[in-house]
């Protein structure tokens, strides 16, 4: 992990979301898709907690990170950034998205605000030369990731809990007819996508073996670097920091 | 150099005021972005229980205003385990190692320092207190831990309670004062159920300087250490000009790596 100053080189708005792309070299060129990064939400003691951040691309010492139109103040005050300002970044945290030499058919599965985390998985692995699907699950088109916003090769493949665009409904509908394509499997959701992605695993192959899917668990950091034993969950067989084993886990490690 | 227990044989020598308070680096071993132990003037371990512990369920944080509420329900992997894992480690720290020792079964914190007397690479014990204890039972648990030991012996008092507790701590075989614990409070964690929890971050700092205050006005045979909200180098002149030798940081550690390396380089900046 490092701290650097990030520079704000572009600025987005997008359905009231914020992204900034920041140029921090040093940075961009540790991180892996799946690591966070920590952002201080202001020049001061206050807000005090480090926000946690998700790259949406990595590309050479260029990064992006999405800011949620919430009410959080930290948030706020990144989604007020301009270009030409600096912010203060902590990064990366613990183990990403490993992508096996031998896979050839990559499933990308998100649920909800969750998918956009895969993003700039989905952007390595069609570099790799990998076919990549897109699941995605949102509650309507407009929460769904563009379609401009992927790689040409990859499949996107969409469900809206009301019916807006794509398959109407749950995601999990797709899962038998995505798993029987896919060699390995990411995926970003809720405990509860994972517990539903893993049943139907089982369902399709028999068992969850270790190896055959990742996912990212649903946390944010404040040290990042095991300190501070906030982020301690049942992992992996014990109660382990996440920051330091995941965020990264195999799917069978945590469901 | 500095001396937090120059009346004891052993004494524990300090290079700077500036120490990484309990679990700043997890047990010595979670160093942020660019810090070093040579940096700091000691370590302090998280509290160690001498059977492992699992913690509190999440959420363990809240986030306050200027600061946070924090509960890990003293997590840990139980005192053999932590010197079986560490031990190593801890060797090559370069600076004095500071076990602390959490509240537990009566007669375990006496046990685990006399286990501590053999392991050399230990240069002192801080025992925490807990906010609602009982001033007979806190002065019989440190002379219990003081006649087994003759490791310095740091108290880390209950910033709320300090200034009632402090003498019976230094009367019962305290080598020095951790001011303090900050207190307990509740505040709901992210949108879900309150959790309970003590303060950390700027807002504790208020807490520190008031319990320091009365402290330093008992002028006690013990050395003040200063803990608590520490975040920027008036906040150190100020802790050590009200009395405290050292103090100790942790937060600062994980929010800002750079602004805790800056703050570690005390006394090496002519303006000090
Ligand atoms: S975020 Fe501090 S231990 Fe994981």
């Amino acid at each position: 992990m490092i701290q650097t100053k990030a520079h704000v080189v572009k600025r987005e708005s997008e359905r009231g979301h914020v992204i900034l792309t920041l140029k921090a070299a040093a940075l961009a060129m540790r991180l892996g898709p799946g690591q966070p990064i920590l952002v201080r939400p202001g020049p001061g003691l206050d807000p005090y907690l480090p926000r946690t951040f998700h790259p949406l691309s990595i590309q050479d010492d260029l990064l992006s990170i999405r800011i949620p139109p919430d009410a959080d103040r930290g948030h706020a005050w990144l989604r007020a950034r301009s270009v030409g300002e600096t912010l203060d970044c902590l990064g990366p945290v613990g183990r990403g998205f490993r992508i096996a030499a031998q896979a050839r058919r990559l499933l990308c599965l998100g649920e909800g605000e969750w998918a956009w985390t895969l993003l700039s998985l989905v952007e390595k692995a069609v570099a790799q030369g990998v076919a990549v699907t897109l699941a995605v699950e949102a509650t309507s088109a407009t929460r769904a990731i563009p379609a401009q916003r992927l790689p040409l090769a990859v499949e996107y493949r969409l469900a809206t809990v009301d019916g807006s665009r794509g398959r109407r409904g749950r995601i999990s509908t797709l899962l038998p007819e995505l798993l029987s394509w896919a060699d390995a499997v990411a995926a970003a959701g809720t405990m509860a996508f994972y517990q539903t992605l893993a049943a139907a695993i089982e369902e399709q192959r028999l068992l969850l073996r270790h190896g055959y899917a990742q996912a990212l668990y649903p946390s944010t950091f404040f040290c990042g670097v095991g300190a501070c034993q906030t982020c301690a969950r049942d992992v992996a067989g014990g109660r382990r920091r996440v920051c330091l084993r995941g965020p990264v886990f195999d799917l069978a490690d945590i469901v | 150099m500095l001396d937090l227990a120059p009346n004891n044989k052993r004494g524990l020598v300090l290079h700077s005021p500036i120490m990484v308070g309990s679990g700043g680096a997890g047990n010595g071993d979670c160093w942020p972005s660019g810090l070093t132990p040579d940096m700091f003037a000691a370590v302090v371990t998280h509290p160690v229980t001498l059977r492992p512990r699992r913690g509190s369920e999440p959420p363990r944080l809240a986030e306050l205003p200027a600061g946070f509420l924090l509960n890990t329900g003293d997590h840990n992997p139980g005192f053999r385990r932590l010197l079986d894992q560490h031990r190593t480690q801890w060797r090559r720290l370069g600076v004095p190692l500071i076990i602390s020792l959490a509240e537990g079964a009566p007669g375990d914190r006496a046990w685990m320092a006399e286990r501590l007397e053999e392991e050399p690479v230990v240069a002192g014990i801080e025992l925490p207190v807990r906010e609602d204890v009982n001033l007979g039972e806190l002065s019989a648990a440190i002379a219990a831990v003081r006649r087994v030991t003759t490791l310095p012996l740091l108290v880390k008092l209950p910033s709320t309670r300090a200034a009632h507790l402090a003498k019976a701590c230094v009367v019962a075989g305290a080598d020095a004062l951790v001011i303090g614990g900050p207190p307990p409070a509740v505040y709901p964690a992210s949108g879900q159920a309150l959790l309970e929890g003590v303060l950390g971050g700027p807002i504790a700092l208020p807490f520190t300087l008031r319990a320091l205050e009365k402290v330093a006005a008992l002028a006690l045979d013990a050395a003040l250490i200063a803990s608590g909200g520490i975040q920027r180098r008036q906040d150190v002149a100020l802790c050590l000009n009200m009395g405290a030798t050292a103090v100790q940081v942790r937060s600062l550690l994980w929010t800002d790596p750079a602004a805790a390396r800056a703050l570690a380089q005390w006394g090496q900046d002519p303006i000090e």
